[in-house]
């Protein structure tokens, strides 16, 4: 993302930089006081000042050393930049929600030389649309259009070269293809030349048929094996970067995946893959083949009659503009029809899964209406569609097929005149027909190479991040004893955004920590921390006294036991998910680690046993018995470290008290880390955090922070009030 | 149990269902810096905020005035701009410009489409807008049968307030997105 935009020098020379000022920051404002749009306006931050350029000057200037905090406010389609001036918050300027992201980072970047430091935020975030040339930007840090480096070529040229080998059997196959699809007209000249006029016998029209029913199979033979070389070749492609993408998914950190909708990469992996498979079975393995024909069907019509030639050149320009128009229209109305199919299906969804409101609000009639509205006009959108379709495809062929009266009109005058002959009359109109088959497919040729390039972009923007691999010099195994350290550790999932800021606390090992907070605070962040999904922006994580980026990420993982609020299954059975966790462990281990998380009783009461397939994200099981196998899971490998985020949540009273029964004794002796909303589930923790505004607000035994009369106060009697 | 924690939870229970209305004599007034301070049941808060409840439906209507933190309490609600004076509704209004930026389409100028994304060039009521959509990303919501919400690939928000006002050609041109 630009923090710094290039300014021309006109505004340069207004800003009157003094000795070692320097800018900093320059980015558009694009909403002046009025509340209206406004362009060619920028906020510049030098070392000393914030400027407002309004378009023709210097509007409003602020120094740096009168303010003593900035922030960006995000409002509604926009946001406000606020500084503390003199004492006073000022707005500065107003800012649509293109600039959101900008201006947090622009605001960090004053609050850091507001402290007097001189370090410039950079920010790594993509731009959405290409500032150069305007287009959108496909989800790739640079314009395909706008920057030479990078592309597709690379990735392309990967690709031919690992399959050279079948690139070319298909060419060749190609040219065979072409030459005896274009060699089918010039023997069929001959035959009405040479045999049915020239008074040839039997024989010679026999030898003919020969050859034309030769070629015949020959072009058969060719098309079926060009085909199936194409397909397999395609589906070898598109396989190849299925598996390289989700292997780099696997590598990439979870911020990477964070940042983009899951959709999003999603399909990456499913449809720019098949997209690339469908071009080489339907484009691709014609591509040249067509090409050729069509070069070749060209000169052989210049050669045979010039001037019927042109004639029919003449009528291709037509022919094309009614293709494109035609196909614009087609992909409206099916756009709209599609579209009204997608508002049917999803109302269908949304009643049919709120049922039982509809009923018990006894609004089946309404929706039934509703329904019978949407579903007619579909109907309706439907029948026009297929009324239009009906009447313009033979229109189509029909003005196609006048191309052809003209050549036969004009050709048989010229046959007439004796200055061309019947079979090369024939022979041109069987190129004509050519001609104009393969303008229909050559139209489509831009669209489909547009599209696969945008694919092969978005695959090759992932493959082409770079991952940070752990230095195997730096890390190293590490038996953990259980001592951990925070220490000004600061962290936010957007670099401009703090979700936790200076961390400082050390536990001891063996010790039970409850964190305790209101949703939102950055509890379950903590805990994200120390499982090392996420780096610390600031400070440090030390485990035992060792940097926690010194440890091998195996070897720390492998001590830690993690049952999150969100508890995950795979499909598969009760003994697939305990066992994820340890896949040697032995039937005894994992029945022994089932009963400590009080599973055991209601698996045994499953007709499968530990067999019992547990459906897609464990679907056929209830949120209690999920929890309990996650709990399961975490605690077979007898780990030294325990992480539980509302492990018990889901859970019945009942439950919930055996399960701490059991987990006060797994957890002896094992540094645990506890989220509770319910306090009484955290009364064995040997200290309580409570986290309030990105901080460590209160920790201490429940007896101290009860007398400290804080936030833990008034939470803990509201529970046991409630 | 502890009666001063219960009588705490008491009280913000009862903050938090009381309708508090702000009318006509409560005083705002207008900071240095360009917010607005509000002066309600004598009490003084300092730059307020200001929240539409029904944005889309009615607009000048029920705005919450809330404080200026985290919690963002609410203070009061107007019910009705119109009731307050015309100084004061201005003082709202502009606040409500600076947190509200959904700029209404007038007029297409142009929409080219190309390679699933679609380039509007629009006139609307803060000025001429150029912005681009994704069209496979659901770009447009439907507020009503008439009223539309286009969402760019920046994030920014569109209003088309009634496709009815639109000229055939410019409809013909918005077509393929509805």
């Amino acid at each position: 993302m630009i923090l710094k935009y290039d300014l021309s020098n006109k505004i340069t020379d207004k800003i009157r930089l003094d000795g070692d000022e320097r800018i900093y920051y320059a980015v558009p404002a694009d909403i002046d006081r009025q509340g209206n749009h406004l362009e060619g306006a920028y906020i510049i931050v030098t070392t000393k000042k914030i400027c407002l350029y309004d378009g023709n000057d210097i509007s409003e200037t602020y120094e740096i050393k009168d303010c003593s905090s900035a922030k960006a406010d995000a409002k509604v389609g926009g946001g406000l930049l606020v500084v503390n001036h003199k004492g006073i918050d000022k707005i500065v300027v107003h800012y649509s929600a293109k600039h959101l992201a900008r201006y947090a980072y622009i605001a960090r970047g004053i609050n850091i030389l507001i402290s007097g430091r001189f370090e410039e935020v950079e920010s790594k975030e993509y731009e959405k649309v290409c500032p150069v040339c305007g287009r959108a930007i496909r989800g790739t840090g640079v314009c395909a259009k706008c920057s030479k480096e990078g592309g597709s070529t690379g990735l392309f040229k990967t690709l031919l070269m690992k399959y050279a080998k079948d690139f070319i059997g298909i060419f060749i196959l190609m040219v065979l293809a072409a030459v005896t699809t274009l060699l089918n007209p010039e023997i069929q000249k001959h035959l009405i030349n040479d045999v049915l006029k020239g008074g040839g016998g039997m024989r010679k029209a026999l030898v003919f048929l020969a050859f034309m029913f030769a070629l015949s199979v020959g072009i058969v033979v060719v098309n079926i094996l060009k085909s199936n070389a194409s397909t397999r070749l395609g589906a070898r492609i598109s396989a190849d970067l299925r598996m390289q993408l989700f292997k780099k998914y696997q590598e990439l950190p979870i911020s990477f995946i964070n940042d983009r909708r899951p959709g999003e990469l999603l399909n990456r992996i499913t449809s720019d893959t098949l997209y690339i498979r469908e071009f080489m079975e339907d484009v691709f393995c014609n591509l040249f083949a067509v090409l050729f024909i069509f070069i070749w069907d060209v000169l052989f019509m210049l050669l045979i009659n010039v001037k019927l030639a042109l004639l029919t050149f003449v009528m291709v320009p037509v022919v094309v503009v009614m293709i494109l128009g035609f196909r614009k229209t087609v992909y409206r109305i099916f756009h709209m029809q599609f579209r009204k199919n997608d508002e049917v299906s999803s109302s269908l969804q949304d009643v049919i899964s709120g049922m039982r409101v509809v009923k018990t609000y006894g609004k089946e009639n309404d929706e039934s209406d509703r329904f019978k509205r949407l579903s007619s006009e579909y109907a309706v959108t439907n029948r026009k569609n297929e009324t239009f379709w009906g009447i313009f495809q033979p229109i189509i062929s029909f003005l196609m097929g006048m191309g052809v009266v003209i050549v036969v009109y004009f050709g048989g005058l010229d046959v007439f005149n004796e200055s061309m002959s019947a079979g090369e009359l024939y022979q041109f109109i069987t190129y004509t027909l050519l001609l104009f088959q393969y303008i229909e497919w050559l139209s489509r040729l831009p669209k489909e190479l547009t599209q696969l390039i945008s694919s092969i972009e978005r695959i090759d923007d992932i493959l082409r991040q770079r991952v940070e691999h752990e230095d195997e010099n730096l890390v190293h195994d590490m038996e953990i004893k259980g001592e951990i350290t925070f220490d000004h550790a600061t962290f936010g999932y957007k670099s401009y955004q703090p979700v936790l800021e200076d961390i400082n606390v050390t536990v001891k090992p063996g010790e039970m920590i409850g964190i305790v907070g209101a949703s939102g605070t950055g509890k379950s962040t903590l805990i994200n921390l120390l499982m090392r999904l996420y780096e610390v922006d600031d400070g440090r994580i030390l485990i035992d006294g060792t940097d926690l980026k010194e440890i091998s990420r195996k070897s720390y993982r492998s001590q830690l036991g993690v049952v999150l609020q969100e508890t995950f299954l795979f499909s598969g059975t009760i003994l697939d998910n305990i066992r994820f966790s340890k896949p040697d462990a032995t039937y005894e281990e994992i029945v022994r680690a089932a009963k400590m998380a009080n599973a055991h009783e209601f698996i045994c009461n499953l007709r499968d046993g530990y067999n019992t397939y547990v459906g897609e994200r464990g679907s056929s099981l209830s949120g209690g018995e999920r929890q309990r196998i996650a709990i399961a899971r975490a605690i077979l490998t007898n780990p030294r470290l325990l992480i539980l985020d509302e492990a018990t949540s889901s859970l019945d009273t009942e439950s919930e008290f055996m399960i701490q029964k059991a987990l006060e004794r797994l957890t002896e002796g094992k540094t645990t880390f506890a989220i509770a909303h319910r306090l009484s589930t955290l009364q064995k923790a040997d200290r309580l955090m409570v986290i309030d505004g990105h901080r460590i607000a209160e920790i201490g035994t429940h007896e101290e922070l009860l007398a400290m009369k804080g936030i833990y106060y008034k939470l803990y009697n509201a529970q046991i009030t409630a | 149990m502890d009666g001063k924690v219960t009588d705490f939870y008491e009280k913000e229970a009862e903050e938090m269902t009381a309708m508090n209305i702000i009318t006509s004599k409560d005083r705002f007034e207008k900071t240095e810096g360009g917010f607005i301070n509000l002066t309600f049941n004598g009490k003084l808060y300092e730059q307020v905020k200001v929240v539409r409840l029904f944005p889309f439906t009615e607009p000048d209507k029920f705005i919450s005035i809330r404080e200026n933190d985290n919690r963002a309490k609410e203070i009061g609600l107007i019910e009705d701009m119109a009731d307050l004076s015309e100084e004061t509704r201005k003082l709202i209004e502009e606040q409500l410009s600076l947190n509200y930026y959904i700029p209404v389409i007038k007029k297409i100028n142009s929409i080219k489409d190309e390679s699933g994304h679609a380039y509007f060039n629009v006139t609307t009521d803060k000025g001429e807008c150029k912005f681009v959509i994704n069209m496979s990303s659901n770009p447009v919501t439907k507020l009503t049968d008439t009223r539309l919400l286009i969402t760019d690939l920046d994030e920014n928000r569109y209003e088309i307030r009634d496709t009815k006002e639109l000229s055939q050609k410019e409809l013909r041109k918005l077509d393929l997105f509805l």
